[in-house]
């Protein structure tokens, strides 16, 4: 009996010390709060925890807590891999962050399930649309309500190695304009060395993927108006068969072992001349920068299928949202005005060296006095392209179409099957989905 | 005495339920409750934020008659589950069979086996990555020694499932582990009088050495059954966009559901994958303690 007493006692104490370390704990986060004084904190996550994205965000979230005294915007960093599963614990949980950034596909499908705040109310008041790319603001949209603000953008351009061009005869300042011109320009600056390739012309996978060149032969999105899938149609088919033309042309082996130094970053062959043009986003320049500050290169629009078809390019992008259920969402709603306001989206623009949602924020960071002229070059050129680029929201009746599509394609691409055949196949398992889910 | 409220017996009953508390209520409150919610919330249309309506067995239905992707994730887990639990249960055992003998340096060799099975998660996936590489990776550049044109593993869908059972065998130095303390736990004796009557190595090997580590090898295949169905990780990862690699061949069944779950928000859905799953994988534990008796062997044990 004793000895249990002592063993009880002891468990005692162990349990009054970790209370202990507990009340310790709790103290702290109170005193944190009470810095903050009358000030209403807001509880601001990103996923930008990078060497080069992390102080940008927190400079703006540092100016806008000394532009006024009433608001405390507090910067959460939430890894890539966690901050939306995250976030959507915390809106079950009724206990979620003020401002989330997240990405702009899926915004109205958080809007319709209730996850994002609708914004309207704020809009009424003062309306900020204007600011922003029509395309992006449209991205926000779930019946007629915005449940997001942009905040940046990308698009794809074309990159091209001017050096290159000179030494085969092609006129450098004359980059491609079709999708012909781009298979003839590939074929000249292809050079080979017995089976190998010192160097490839152009291949339309590095950089993006079969469905970029799907949405720039139509000029529209996988969607029609009244929001039936177009999977399958005669320019698909030909966009396909032309991919894998080239696959064919060059051969897997050749594909595979140029695709393995451009996911190193650093060997890119077309840093090193050994590919003669690239699909990429503007914010490729920055590699270019970085590793191959010598590099000779030019920048445009991707080229049309065919004349008169349209250089569309296709673009992504993050938002600001309030989630249901925040506490301060009007404090949240100040921070997001001032987030995607001029001043703060320049800074982010030339600090970043990234496409921003605000116009007037865009225009001017590609004529900032803090980018050296070839970076504004390319960030006008970035700018210039926003015409050209098509968003891809997902439709909230079948937000996981592409997953339907994705194998078709590259089922066609390994010549599994016909792209008559596997475009077809994908059509019918798209409307299978729209159908049951609009039932 | 028996009237006795608290006699003894029931009072140390009692002193051993209250030290367990801690893991009952954790029980109760994090594992029951929400696997009875799931099962609850499979038959409704639940989304975490705005509904949560009673659909009866409708996610079940859709996902039995209308729902191809479901079949490609069940094939695939199925694929993956009956190839890499027997190949690396084999591969366990003969390392391990390896390990056992007398021969210099060996502890050398068995820190050597042993060190994949402490390295895990992404870092190794990405070292894998790389070294399945079609054009450059260490695997094809070794086969290219042969004269053997190397497969596009990660890329070729008719290789990814094969890469990730090769990548799973060489980290059995786990299970390895298990393999080679149940065999040094069997009787010398046995061997010596196996001996004297003439069996040779591979005889002792059959008919004493797998025998005797049968219930070892039982509980292997239990856990890595149970584990192999819930592959999800290595899918995620070494896909590109952790969308399920070409053609769908990497799209596993936990995959399938998570995308379910927190990409398109059919939280109702992904659970009734989840039952489904776990009916599956009862009836094959069910199964597999119901054979056991026929092949599995405790020392001691009343026949």
């Amino acid at each position: 009996m004793v000895k249990s007493k002592k063993l009880i006692l002891l468990l005692l104490i162990a349990l009054l010390t970790l209370s202990g370390c507990a009340g310790f704990k709790t103290k702290n986060t109170s005193e944190v709060e009470a810095e903050a004084g009358e000030k209403v904190v807001v509880d601001f996550w990103s996923f930008w925890g990078s060497e080069i994205r992390r102080p940008v965000i927190e400079k703006i979230v540092d100016d806008f807590n000394k532009s006024q005294d009433k608001i405390e915007v507090k910067h959460t960093f939430v890894p890539w891999g966690d901050i939306w599963t995250k976030e959507l614990a915390a809106i079950a949980a009724g206990n979620p962050p003020d401002v989330v950034i997240n990405e702009n596909n899926g915004t109205a499908l958080r809007g319709m399930k209730n996850q994002a705040m609708n914004l309207s109310k704020f809009l009424e008041k003062d309306d900020i649309s204007d600011r922003f790319y029509p395309e992006l603001w449209e991205a926000t949209l779930y019946e007629e309500d915005s449940y997001g603000i942009p905040f940046n953008t990308d698009t794809r351009v074309l990159f091209y190695n001017k050096d290159a061009f000179e030494e085969v005869g092609l006129d450098p300042e004359k980059p491609p304009t079709t999708w012909a011109e781009l298979e003839e320009y590939a074929e000249k600056l292809d050079q080979k060395n017995g089976n190998n390739y010192e160097r490839m012309g152009f291949y339309p996978l590095f950089g993006i993927e079969s469905d970029v060149w799907m949405l720039n032969a139509n000029g529209s999105n996988f969607f029609d108006e009244d929001g039936s899938p177009v999977v399958h149609n005669d320019v698909n088919v030909e966009t396909l068969n032309w991919i894998k033309s080239w696959k064919d042309k060059y051969g897997d082996n050749a594909v595979n072992a140029f695709k393995s130094q451009i996911d190193s970053q650093q060997g890119n062959p077309f840093f090193s001349g050994q590919l003669g043009m690239i699909v990429q986003t503007p914010t490729f320049y920055t590699q270019i920068r970085d590793y191959a500050p010598d590099l000779n290169f030019g920048v445009v629009e991707l080229p049309e299928r065919e004349e008169g078809s349209g250089h569309t390019s296709w673009g992504g992008g993050f938002v600001a949202e309030i989630p249901e259920g925040s506490n301060h969402a009007e404090e949240a709603w100040e921070f997001i005005k001032y987030l995607t306001d001029v001043e703060a989206q320049e800074y982010w623009a030339v600090k970043n060296f990234d496409n921003v949602a605000n116009i007037e924020a865009a225009e001017k960071a590609a004529k900032s006095e803090e980018m050296p002229e070839k970076d504004q070059m390319v960030y006008q050129m970035a700018v210039e392209n926003m015409e050209n680029t098509l968003l891809t929201p997902v439709p909230t009746y079948a937000p996981d179409f592409m997953g339907l599509i994705k194998p078709e394609i590259d089922s066609i691409l390994l010549g599994k099957k016909s792209a008559e055949q596997g475009l077809q196949d994908a059509q019918s398992a798209v409307e299978k989905l729209v159908e049951k889910n609009k039932k | 005495m028996s009237k006795k409220l608290f006699n003894f017996k029931r009072k140390e009953g009692l002193q051993g339920y209250i030290f367990i508390l801690p893991w009952l209520v954790g029980f109760a409150v994090f594992t029951a409750g929400p696997l009875l919610f799931s099962f609850g919330a499979s038959f409704t249309n639940y989304n975490v934020t705005s509904q949560m309506d009673f659909v009866g067995i409708d996610n079940y239905k859709s996902l039995l008659m209308d729902d191809q992707l479901f079949w490609t994730s069940l094939y695939n887990t199925f694929y993956y589950v009956l190839f890499s639990v027997p190949l690396t249960t084999m591969g366990a055992i003969l390392l391990s069979a390896l390990l056992n003998q007398d021969v210099p340096g060996m502890r050398f060799f068995r820190t050597i086996y042993y060190l994949p099975a402490i390295l895990s998660g992404v870092g190794v996936y990405l070292l894998w990555m790389q070294l399945l590489e079609p054009g450059t990776g260490m695997v094809n550049t070794v086969l290219s020694w042969f004269g053997i044109a190397g497969p596009n593993w990660l890329f070729d869908p008719n290789w990814t499932k094969p890469s990730l059972i090769l990548m799973k065998l060489w980290s059995v130095g786990g299970s390895m582990l298990l393999y080679l303390a149940s065999m040094q736990g069997v009787s010398k004796s046995l061997y010596e009088a196996a001996e004297m009557d003439g069996a040779s190595r591979w005889k002792q090997f059959i008919h004493i050495t797998i025998p005797m580590i049968t219930p070892v090898i039982f509980f292997d295949i239990v856990t890595s059954l149970i584990g192999g169905f819930q592959i999800f990780q290595e899918a995620y990862v070494m896909s590109s966009n952790g969308d399920g690699g070409p053609v769908n061949s990497m799209l596993f069944y936990n995959l399938y559901m998570w995308k379910k779950a927190f990409e398109t928000f059919d939280m109702g859905y992904a659970m009734a994958m989840s039952w489904i799953l776990f009916i599956i994988v009862f009836i094959i534990t069910i199964f597999n303690l119901k054979m056991a008796p026929r092949w599995v062997h405790y020392e001691g044990e009343e026949k």
